[in-house]
């Protein structure tokens, strides 16, 4: 039977190895191969995509247009319909908007905008382990799986203005905002998976085997 | 909610762990990928590890502990000591470390904290600090604590927030290694002054430090000995923060 192939974008944003360790780990034994995204030709024949990001907005996406990904990424998610499991800035690039420092228009698949946290006093980078509350399950998030457990998380801006259809789970720091986010074949993740221990594998295991 | 991180920290010479008061009379502990497994599996928020001796010499048997630590755990690992220029924060990164912990070249200069935060992001960049009652005054040290500088506590905790630091790891000279507790009265003038995360560090020896390191408004609380001598396991730690109605990740 043919292998089929994750493929992880290396976007030279923050590093890969804890997701590729994850992503390896999840695989053992199944009929699923690794592939690492560098250029445009790496998307031949890759079936499900996976983009951990860290940083800012505009430097996720300046990278992946330098790299020439950026155009088959979101041919690859939107008019092939790939799954994609965006991580971090690998889900605030789905937006219509980043404001960090500048507007910038991002891949505008979920409608929102990137925003920063603005209560004052609040401390910024929101930064450790914060509860989910699972809004709407799928497939790949499941209610009784993950429904307030805990995940880590470091980020200064948030998603703004989510559809509620489109919100799967939310998280409290100063305002309840969208941690998940879900539309058909997209998904994404404010937290870092590959950082929280058991349960973080448990949402990128069941990405691979079930969207 | 936002949960209190418990973060054991590592602090090695020659791939092991080691402990000592205000850094003297060392005592070897053990293997610190043991140390890092353990704690990752039985609750811990994050890990802290550094390189203590930072010598040039050493290095290479340093960047090899940090990547088999980081095979090893799933949670965010934080890594430090010997951190002189950009370059040295790449190569961490690539060995593994989530975050990387800068304490005296931030001092000698601070720019590097400005070129870093640009460079890979501010929530990989940790400024350590290590506080001094001097004259009346709270100061910085460097070199472990062995040498005063002219900067006061606050404008320098601040001004590393304005260079772009994501977070500070503070510790008190006058309260580390001896158990009595973290220096709650450093710690909270310093959570009043920044508004980016502080871990606290230095002190503790009870399960009530715990408590009191809580109140300070840090969002991390990190300690060694406690850990690495068995005397509390993480879980023991949580279960008595929960009772005591602090949230923690359990």
């Amino acid at each position: 039977m043919k292998k089929k192939v994750i493929g992880l974008i290396d976007s030279d944003s923050g590093n890969i190895g804890s997701i590729k360790k994850a992503i390896l780990k999840s695989i053992v034994r199944k009929p699923y191969k690794l592939k690492i995204i560098r250029t445009k030709k790496d998307f031949i024949n890759v079936d499900k995509i996976i983009l951990p990001g860290q940083g800012a907005f505009a430097t996720l996406i300046n990278s992946l247009k330098k790299k020439k990904l950026y155009n088959e990424l979101l041919k690859s998610i939107t008019d092939l319909s790939l799954p994609y499991l965006g991580i971090c800035v690998g889900m605030q690039i789905l937006a219509s908007y980043g404001h960090e420092n500048k507007k910038i228009r991002g891949m505008n698949i979920i409608k929102g905008d990137i925003v920063k946290f603005s209560k004052k006093k609040l401390t910024i980078p929101h930064m450790g382990w914060n509860s989910i509350s699972i809004k709407k399950e799928n497939k790949v998030f499941k209610k009784k799986d993950l429904h307030l457990k805990d995940f880590y998380f470091v980020h200064s801006y948030y998603f703004k203005g989510v559809k509620k259809e489109d919100v799967t789970a939310t998280t409290n720091y100063s305002i309840n905002y969208p941690s998940i986010i879900s539309k058909n074949n997209i998904y994404g993740v404010q937290f870092h998976p590959e950082k929280s221990h058991k349960i973080g594998f448990k949402i990128i295991n069941n990405f691979i085997l079930k969207s | 909610m936002l949960k209190v991180r418990i973060i054991p920290c590592l602090d090695i010479i020659k791939n092991k762990v080691v402990k000592g008061v205000k850094f003297k009379n060392i005592k070897t502990l053990g293997d610190p990928v043991l140390f890092a497994k353990k704690y990752s599996d039985s609750g811990a928020d994050e890990i802290c590890m550094l390189d203590i001796t930072a010598s040039h010499e050493k290095r290479k048997t340093f960047l090899k502990t940090v990547e088999a630590i980081a095979k090893v755990i799933d949670i965010p690992l934080t890594v430090g000591g010997g951190v002189s220029q950009l370059n040295d924060i790449t190569t961490l990164l690539n060995a593994g470390a989530d975050k990387i912990s800068i304490n005296t070249a931030a001092v000698l200069n601070p720019n590097l904290i400005k070129k870093a935060s640009i460079k890979h992001g501010s929530q990989c960049i940790v400024v350590a600090i290590d506080g001094k009652r001097h004259n009346k005054k709270m100061i910085v040290t460097i070199k472990g604590g062995r040498e005063k500088t002219d900067k006061t506590l606050i404008n320098w905790a601040k001004k590393m927030q304005a260079f772009g630091a994501g977070e500070l790891l503070v510790t008190s000279m006058d309260t580390d290694g001896v158990q009595k507790g973290f220096d709650k009265e450093m710690l909270k003038l310093i959570n009043k002054e920044v508004t980016i995360p502080v871990i606290a560090s230095g002190g503790v020896g009870k399960l009530r430090h715990f408590i009191e390191g809580y109140e300070t408004n840090s969002s991390g609380l990190l300690a060694a000995s406690v850990f690495h001598t068995s005397k509390y396991s993480i879980t023991k730690v949580k279960n008595y923060l929960k009772r005591n109605k602090i949230p923690v990740r359990l």
